[in-house]
């Protein structure tokens, strides 16, 4: 996983500075910058193959709190298949991802979890295009903070 | 043994795929304590263009237009100009055509330049041309999504908030022009939804509406704000989840005579 991801960092062409420590992961200029690049390499598996989805480059990021949902507005169009990938630093986060619709019914998708607990995503296919809302939260067993990172992809 | 092996599948596949979490089946969108993310996310060209596509063929290279582009000290213009030029590219990556690619790759570093980010863009657009002379279209598209995000995250490092709206807006603007056109020369109902986008314009209004005056001083902005507001009413689906002919038509000539008044201006 930390190959894979070191990998990624390079590839990605992403800047950042030394680590002070051996050990440490390379600090990136920006700690979402860091956290995008984890729900990056979640994504990979879903961005190969016959099936693939394409990523776009546009994301989001922010810092919650456990238990305060954040809603993020976006527009999807019919008969594509969307998937959203949600990641947060800590393996102990439990993010949560769901999808709404503009009258905020939660939509019917499909959840992954990737191995630790740090990163999920959904997939949905909108049955009409218009606006919809991703609700991104944590499990209320964490305490701190976390900042996080949602990408999405379509087909 | 089959139902061994049934219930193994059965426990791989609900430990990856299950069914979504916990969450409250419906959310009232006007709950005054939501916390909304302000980052809007325009949609790509192509990402529209996926979808009208599966609905059958359509005919890309019709919207491919030679343009020229004429630079100014105007940035505001320069900006809409830039996001227009991808989405063109877009275009030009979703019918196949090297020679407009290439060209629009040039145009893009060009207009990267006046807006002062070439030093960001210029391994991109230089790989929009090298991969459009090789036909490595998958390449292209990738590319020319990292030029459109470079552009907006440079705009965004630097506080040019405004011309980080302007961009997106003249991107969404380009492939608009061009999804209205193909609905207008091949009408269907199913495939007009596409258009259905009321709150997507409610946030460019809002986002060109909160832009300092000075960024969208004379004619042409007018125009802008007077096509979005003409847009917002037209861009809504009726109970059948269509958008009529006659508003696709009105779509298409509303978008069509804006993006000339950007290039001409």
């Amino acid at each position: 996983m930390r190959v894979s991801l070191f990998a990624l960092i390079l590839v990605s062409g992403i800047t950042f500075t030394t680590a002070q420590e051996k050990d440490e992961l390379p600090a990136l200029d920006n700690p979402h910058n860091y956290i995008k690049l984890l729900a990056q390499d979640a994504a990979l598996p879903a961005l190969q193959g016959e099936e693939k989805f394409i990523l776009r480059e546009s994301w989001w990021s922010g810092r919650m709190e456990p238990g305060k949902a954040k809603l993020i507005q976006v527009q999807l169009f019919r008969r594509n298949a969307y998937q959203f990938w949600l990641a947060v630093p800590n393996r102990n986060g439990e993010p949560i991802i769901n999808v709404y619709d503009s009258e905020g019914n939660l939509i019917p998708s499909e959840s992954l979890n990737f191995e630790g607990t740090n990163i999920v995503s959904t997939m949905i296919q909108p049955e009409i295009t218009g606006v919809y809302y991703i609700r991104v939260s944590l499990k209320t067993t964490i305490e701190s903070p976390q900042d996080w990172a949602v990408i999405y992809a379509y087909r | 043994m089959t139902r061994f092996f049934l219930f193994l599948a059965v426990s791989v596949l609900s430990s990856q795929w299950g069914l979504a979490q916990e969450a409250p089946v419906k959310i009232d969108l006007e709950d005054p304590n939501l916390v909304f993310v302000s980052d809007s996310v325009i949609p790509i060209p192509l990402e529209i263009f996926a979808s009208l596509d599966k609905m059958g063929a359509q005919d890309w290279g019709r919207q491919i237009e030679s343009r020229d582009i004429r630079l100014d000290a105007n940035r505001s213009r320069t900006a809409m100009l830039f996001g227009l030029v991808v989405s063109e590219g877009f275009i030009g990556v979703q019918a196949q055509d090297k020679e407009s690619v290439r060209r629009l790759g040039r145009d893009v570093l060009a207009l990267a330049r006046s807006l002062g980010v070439s030093a960001e863009v210029e391994e991109h657009a230089n790989a929009i041309v090298n991969g459009a002379g090789r036909g490595e279209w998958e390449m292209v598209r990738q590319e020319l999504d990292k030029t459109r995000q470079t552009v907006i995250n440079k705009m965004k490092e630097l506080r040019d908030d405004e011309l980080v709206a302007l961009v997106s807006l003249g991107g969404w603007l380009g492939g608009t022009e061009a999804l209205a056109s193909v609905l207008r020369d091949n009408y269907s109902a199913e495939g007009s939804d596409l258009l259905n986008q009321p709150e997507l314009i409610k946030q460019l209004k809002l986002d060109f509406n909160g832009l300092p005056k000075r960024a969208r001083r004379g004619d042409l902005f007018t125009q802008v704000s007077q096509t979005l507001e003409h847009l917002e009413s037209l861009m809504r689906s009726d109970d059948t989840g269509a958008i009529s002919e006659g508003k696709v038509i009105e779509i298409s000539l509303a978008t069509r005579n804006l993006v000339e008044a950007i290039y001409e201006s």
